[in-house]
């Protein structure tokens, strides 16, 4: 692997300036969207959090304003407090104080992504308020550290202010920051989004206070927590060639670093601590004792054979290149100031040594060991389809080679469809008893998909229509959700919407304005959001198929329960329209029939309403 | 003076006392249903322009045999079925207390009974839906449109409404001519000297010939149809032919329009196919006959468009097939002009009763 280096300068930024710099991007462009990312970012770290230890989440959210006089925008306290794991308290600088740290970089559905999103909101506050975060951690149940402390935004360094234990009776985290924000614009939105969080997170009871104080409560309404996702290796389709070129770099072992320290494991492992043989004579007692030799000093002395150089002359040169498919070693001299190219001898016995260290696992290797689901019949029959020999070392291979295994690897259709276990949906149970609670509706229905995959991504979709009872009669309404997450804006572009809208509902028996609500919800690894303010789904074929069928099963059931009710609603009609008019009938005949008594009619009445309609 | 035949006799009386009775079978039809836990059901011949054929024999459109059934089992007809109920009850009310009503007061009276039409056109329809069932025009229902023709000459009649039931009349008193009216229509004809009646399109002419004593120099009753005959004016014409024995000649524009009128007072319009006793099969139409137009060399004014279509409309008509009501539709569409009654008053007011009208009532007795 060659690197090349301009001549420019580069001055490295810390993680925490590139995003101070582009905090736009991450949701913090102003004091309304602020705040609400902000609440965003700790809510969703707290049902994380939970839903990892299988912990019935319990989440207190406040919003209090510094100075309640003040008018918008203004500092507030924003506190988001849990019933989760904690953080063990020597974690908690890292974790809060330091910009991409995480442990969320594993291939599983999560809310949030890579831990970023809360230490930005950290950081957002200190700017705009210059207050430190207050974080409150109790991991063993036992004792809370509180930590209040700074971000060094240059160094990517935390700042403890002040660190204090005190004891505790159960585990939690509570983080608290002041920042700016505009709760008398964000508050709707806030509100909407932990109503319908609370909606897909049945199990969680949720209470948010707003800055006047007023409560807003969300119980749990179911017991149960839905199975936690488990992390998985790639699927051969959700690879690129980049993807593919960073799995291979840690897959072969590096050349080792030549420095004092390797220099002593060499002598340490030849029994040579003392003595300082010429190259011959190395080599010659390598041989010896090759089978008990480490991988990194094999290599070492195999550089050195063919470079025939003793230890002196090895500590005077810098190896740049081992170009296994070229056969070449290339290497500094630093006494003469100048590179050397030299050719590999390919019946060098040491060869070998160096070409699978370099070169890494076989193809047939690496494809049952780094991706899911790829067993060495399916690995083997991907070789003979992509046109490469099992046995070919993925460290040798060409960019253009790996340009043709990456497209390979995409368009092979015997791969098993990508693994749905590190997904979480939510379940049909929770899922139709939180629309129940939370709608009250005459009909509901819910279905959760198979698990389905777009470009090597597994997905499920699960979904719930729901009709009549309290809901309005204002329209079909659609709610959203991603990785039980609440998608509020950008709806108009999105593919539930697209789906929902390309439905002819009158086939369904729904008209006009209908108190109909669908409830969408899509777990994946890897939502496809059209943009990247995550609130818009793209309409992937694969994605705009689940949807589609989710919602026709779904509207069919809905069909029948208009046709009952459409029956049942004729039925009273009748009853209506026949205590109406048959006695003015009967009022009339018994004028014109000149007779005193009015007819026994009462049964007619009754035989009216009963009438099967004819169609 | 020409006296009523025997046995023509009290014929208004006779009608309502038929009417009353009908109405009553039925009413005890639908008391019965009900009482034996039955739906009830009205049987009313079809309306449709399918059932709507032209009899030779009686020289009008009838309906032919299709009927329709409205049945207060049909959830979607029980509020019609209903309506034409209370309609019945209404109009038993109505000819027994010898009270008269319009098409308007229909509509509202028949929200005192719950009775919800939706608009005019409902009630209006369900008023022809009794006419269909029971045979009889809405005037023998006591019900009226708005009134505009009128009568003039020597007729005595017997009022048969309320207050006036017995009083005598004679229509030769008031030069204007009398309105004919629900009284006019539901009295007696008791005596008349005349041996002719003319109808006549217009009230201008009408007026001329009553000032012009066409009723003595002709010994006629003269009728302003006022354009197209009302229902009730027909009545009274046929009345006039049928009791009384007098001819009916009809003058009309010279257009395609007056052509129509006579032929509609002769054998009646399609829309009151299920109506008898409208026509008057011997009725003559004296003019303006579009070979009249050249003949008194008549002013004239062009057809418009909708004239010549309303000339290829009528000549699909089962009744312009033959004779001079072919003849002179073709003429006319020849001529592509019209002229109208009061084009005689080029040649003097007094023209058309003195040329016009003693030649033509000569020619008639030709055809």
């Amino acid at each position: 692997m060659k690197i090349y280096l301009s001549k420019e300068t580069f001055s490295q930024i810390s993680p925490s300036e590139f995003f101070y710099r582009n905090r736009d991007l991450a949701g913090f462009s102003n004091p309304t969207r602020s705040l609400y990312t902000s609440v965003r970012e700790f809510v969703e770290n707290a049902l994380d959090a939970c839903d990892q230890k299988k912990i019935l989440p319990d989440i207190h959210m406040s919003i209090k304003a510094v100075d309640p006089e003040q008018s918008d925008p203004k500092p507030y306290v924003l506190t988001v407090k849990d019933n989760g794991p904690g953080i063990e308290p020597k974690n908690v600088p890292h974790a809060f104080g330091i910009v991409l740290y995480g442990s969320k970089f594993g291939l599983k559905q999560a809310r949030g992504m890579f831990g970023l999103g809360a230490t930005m909101a950290i950081l957002y506050g200190q700017i705009t308020t210059n207050k430190p975060v207050t974080v409150k951690s109790c991991a063993d149940g036992k004792t809370v550290d509180e930590f209040v402390m700074l971000l060094d935004i240059q160094k990517n360094k935390p700042v403890i202010l002040k660190h204090t234990t005190k004891e505790a009776s159960k585990t939690g985290l509570s983080v608290s920051i002041v920042l700016e924000g505009d709760y008398s614009k964000a508050g709707s939105k806030i509100r909407d989004y932990v109503s319908k969080t609370s909606l897909i997170t049945p199990y969680a009871s949720i209470t948010f206070e707003d800055p006047s104080g007023e409560k807003f409560h969300y119980p749990r309404i179911v017991k149960e927590m839905p199975p936690p996702p488990t992390i998985i290796k790639s699927h051969p389709h959700g690879v690129d060639v980049e993807t593919l070129r960073r799995m291979i770099v840690d897959t072969h072992y590096q050349i080792p670093p030549v420095d004092n320290k390797m220099l002593d494991k060499v002598k340490k492992e030849l029994g040579l601590q003392k003595k300082n043989l010429a190259t011959k004579d190395i080599l010659e007692r390598a041989q010896k004792r090759w089978a008990d030799l480490s991988r990194p000093v094999r290599t070492i002395i195999a550089v050195m054979s063919f470079l025939n150089v003793d230890f002196d002359g090895l500590q005077k040169l810098r190896i740049d290149d081992i170009d296994v498919a070229n056969k070449k070693i290339t290497y500094w001299d630093f006494g003469e100031s100048q590179s050397h190219s030299i050719e590999l001898d390919p019946e060098s016995p040491y060869y070998k040594q160096l070409a699978n260290t370099i070169q890494g696992d076989t193809l047939l290797t690496f494809l049952t060991k780094r991706f899911q689901r790829v067993g060495p019949t399916t690995a083997e029959k991907f070789c003979e389809f992509a046109k490469f020999k099992p046995e070919r070392r993925i460290g040798s291979m060409t960019n253009e080679e790996l340009v043709k295994l990456a497209d390979a690897l995409q368009k092979f259709d015997d791969f098993l469809a990508p693994d749905p276990s590190c997904l979480a949906p939510l379940g049909e149970e929770p899922l139709s008893k939180g629309i129940m609670k939370f709608f009250n509706p005459e009909f509901a229905s819910v279905l959760q998909r198979n698990a389905s995959a777009y470009s090597g991504f597994p997905f499920v979709v699960e979904m719930g229509i729901a009709y009549g009872g309290d809901i309005p009669p204002s329209g079909l309404k659609v709610y959203r959700f991603a990785n039980r997450i609440p998608l509020l804006y950008d709806e108009g572009s999105d593919v539930v919407l697209k789906i929902v809208n390309e439905m002819d509902w009158s086939r369904y028996k729904v008209k006009g304005d209908p108190p109909l609500v669908i409830v969408s919800h899509i777990c994946s690894t890897r939502i496809p959001y059209k943009t990247v303010g995550k609130e818009n789904v793209a309409d992937r074929p694969e994605l705009e198929r689940e949807l589609k069928n989710a919602l026709q099963y779904l509207a069919r059931k809905l069909a029948v329960h208009m046709s009952r009710k459409g029956a049942a609603d004729m039925e009273k009609k009748r009853a209506n329209l026949y205590a109406k008019y048959v006695p003015l009938i009967s009022q009339f005949a018994t004028e014109l029939s000149g007779k005193k008594k009015e007819p026994n009619y009462k049964q007619l009445i009754k035989m009216g309403s009963e009438i099967e309609e004819q169609v | 003076m020409k006296l009523k035949n025997k046995s023509n006799q009290r014929t208004a009386e006779a009608k309502k006392a038929k009417l009353l009775s009908l109405l009553q079978k039925h009413g005890l039809n639908i008391y019965e249903n009900l009482d034996q836990g039955k739906f009830p059901q009205f049987v009313i011949p079809s309306r449709s322009v399918n059932n709507i054929v032209y009899d030779k024999k009686l020289r009008q459109y009838i309906l032919g045999s299709a009927n329709a059934v409205r049945s207060s089992r049909n959830m979607s007809q029980l509020r019609s079925y209903t309506q034409l109920a209370w309609l019945a009850f209404f109009v038993n009310r109505l000819v027994r207390e010898g009270k008269s009503s319009t098409l308007r007061d229909i509509y509202y009276s028949s929200q005192a009974f719950s009775i919800d039409f939706e608009d005019q056109p409902e009630s209006d329809n369900i008023i022809v839906d009794l006419e269909a069932v029971t045979l009889s025009p809405r005037e023998e229902f006591h019900i009226f449109p708005e009134e505009r023709s009128s009568v003039f000459g020597d007729l005595t009649i017997e009022y048969t409404v309320p207050g006036y039931e017995g009083k005598r009349m004679n229509l030769s008193d008031h030069p204007d001519g009398y309105l004919i009216g629900p009284s006019l229509s539901s009295a007696e004809l008791v005596d008349t000297s005349a041996e002719l009646v003319i109808a006549i399109e217009k009230g201008g002419l009408f007026t001329r010939f009553v000032e012009e004593k066409v009723h003595k120099k002709f010994k006629s009753i003269i009728v302003d149809t006022a354009g197209q005959a009302p229902r009730s004016t027909r009545n009274l014409l046929r009345r006039l032919n049928q009791e009384m024995g007098l001819p009916v000649v009809i003058l009309a524009d010279g257009d395609v329009y007056g052509e129509h009128i006579a032929m509609v007072i002769k054998s009646g319009s399609a829309n009151a196919a299920h109506l008898r006793e409208l026509t008057v099969p011997d009725a003559k139409w004296l003019g303006v006959w579009a070979t009249d137009i050249e003949k008194y060399k008549l002013p004239t004014i062009p057809m418009t468009e909708s004239d010549i279509k309303r000339i290829y409309d009528l000549q699909k008509d089962p009744r312009y097939q033959e004779g001079n009501w072919k003849k002179q539709l073709e003429v006319f569409l020849k001529l592509k002009r019209k002229a109208e009654l009061e084009a005689f008053s080029k040649y003097g007011l007094t023209n058309i009763t003195d040329k016009y009208l003693p030649a033509k009532l000569e020619e008639s007795k030709s055809f």
